[in-house]
């Protein structure tokens, strides 16, 4: 391949690998809200002391962290069709990657809220609050620093794994290169190409929960631990 | 209640545990070949990152931070079709134990690092006083203390890789999501079988995530004492 072709190669492929890690980054953020919000409701339902509600908290995080994300996708995917609901590939892939991340981030909730002393519930409580209170005004907003990093971690794998949705032909960037692979037959240049873009994409987060990670090790030796 | 009254998938059932099982053998070759993989790679690029030399640290930061920044199906695709190109033809089962391993390598690099540094200094200073080569002292006395250290995170990492394993469905290897896959093609019972497929990959990790928890407990009790 001579220079002037890899010029041309490059500016035939770039806009559309551009706008695919486009939606990538799309697929990511939304799973990652999905994710966040019902992880935080998994966390709760999780600790609470109704057996009701602990219960199937617990099944549905276990169940979902013993199985691979792919038999997910495809399993929400193919059964909500079969169901009736026909739902573009793309956004079966955001709800799927996204319950399937609440499920991991559930987890990290609930280390951050065990990690915070049973002291400080007591006190909460013995001011009058109720254990809603004492979550909001009082755990939480000690417990993140605790939780940021591996959020952190999540939102990379999360990035990383949306190129698992290509393989139920989700518009992203791994489907595009794979598209693109079967029109020019490069497969080595395409495919380095996009873990190229994928690195560019993860870098600056896994800099960031570095970042992260020390100031959390920071307020640990502050608090005196 | 007659065959006939049965809903059609359970009289497909053991069709689908056979073509299903059979594709477990294959999980279970992939998952321990790319364990061994990546433990091997992970020793090895570990002992870099915390050797006096400046250039095998940075060989193994490079490493580092290149394989975990990189989709896993990425790698495995330039693997597979990127390295078909230029003449290196490998199976779909090789191919993925190679992706395993290299992608692996990198993220247990890091705890083998973490797993060596934690052996006190003075360890290998009395092993080198008493006459051992830096390589013997590696060997014989820093490697068997650091492996309680990394036992229980090498465990969670094996229960991942197994769950991994159901990308190679990608590259075609006959292993238990590929063969769902042909299933599925056959006989359109895609919520049934993904749900098995599920179960199975369930009845497969559960114990090894048992296993570990047990392991955790043991470690942190002779942590304690």
């Amino acid at each position: 391949m001579t220079l002037v072709e890899a010029q041309t190669l490059a500016a035939e492929w770039m806009p559309q690998l551009l706008v695919a890690a486009g939606y990538t980054m799309k697929m990511a953020a939304a799973a990652y809200i999905i994710g966040a919000v019902a992880g935080l409701f998994l966390a709760l339902a999780r600790r609470s002391e109704r057996r009701v509600v602990s219960i199937p908290a617990l099944v549905y995080i276990e169940f979902v962290r013993a199985t691979p994300t792919l038999t997910q996708i495809f399993l929400i995917y193919f059964s909500l069709a079969l169901v009736g609901i026909v739902l573009p590939a793309f956004e079966a892939a955001v709800i799927a990657l996204g319950l399937h991340y609440a499920a991991y981030m559930a987890e990290t909730y609930r280390a951050g809220i065990e990690a915070i002393h049973r002291g400080q519930h007591e006190a909460a409580q013995a001011i009058g609050m109720t254990r809603g209170e004492t979550m909001r005004y009082i755990i939480l907003p000690q417990s993140w620093r605790i939780i940021l990093p591996p959020m952190g971690n999540s939102a990379i794998s999360l990035l990383k794994d949306t190129s698992v949705a290509s393989l139920i032909s989700a518009p992203e960037l791994m489907l595009r290169a794979h598209d693109l692979t079967s029109e020019y037959y490069m497969p080595m240049e395409l495919y380095l190409t996009v873990g190229a873009m994928y690195l560019v994409m993860t870098y600056p987060l896994s800099l960031l929960v570095r970042r992260l990670e020390r100031m959390a090790a920071k307020d640990h030796k502050a608090a005196g631990n | 209640m007659t065959a006939a009254d049965w809903p059609a998938w359970i009289t497909h059932l053991p069709h689908f545990l056979d073509a299903l099982l059979t594709g477990a053998v294959i999980t279970v070759i992939v998952t321990v070949g790319g364990f061994i993989g990546s433990v091997v790679l992970g020793i090895l690029f570990g002992a870099f990152s915390t050797s006096q030399s400046l250039l095998l640290r940075a060989v193994a930061h490079i490493y580092v931070e290149i394989f975990r920044g990189l989709p896993l199906l990425t790698v495995l695709f330039i693997i597979f079709f990127g390295l078909a190109t230029i003449g290196i033809r490998l199976d779909p089962i090789s191919a993925a134990i190679t992706g395993f391993s290299i992608n692996g390598g990198a993220y247990l690099s890091e705890v083998f690092r973490a797993g060596i540094q934690s052996i006190h200094k003075g360890q290998s200073e009395a092993a080198l006083s008493v006459g051992m080569t830096r390589m013997m002292a590696f060997r014989y006395i820093i490697l068997p203390q650091s492996i309680r250290v990394v036992l229980p995170p090498l465990a969670n990492f094996a229960i991942g890789l197994l769950k991994d394993t159901s990308l190679a469905s990608a590259v075609a290897a006959p292993e238990m999501m590929f063969n769902a896959g042909r299933l599925v093609s056959e006989t359109f019972f895609a919520t049934e079988i993904y749900l098995l497929v599920a179960a199975l990959y369930l009845c497969m990790s559960l114990p090894l995530s048992l296993a570990t928890r047990l392991l955790e407990r043991r470690m942190a009790r002779a942590h304690a004492q």
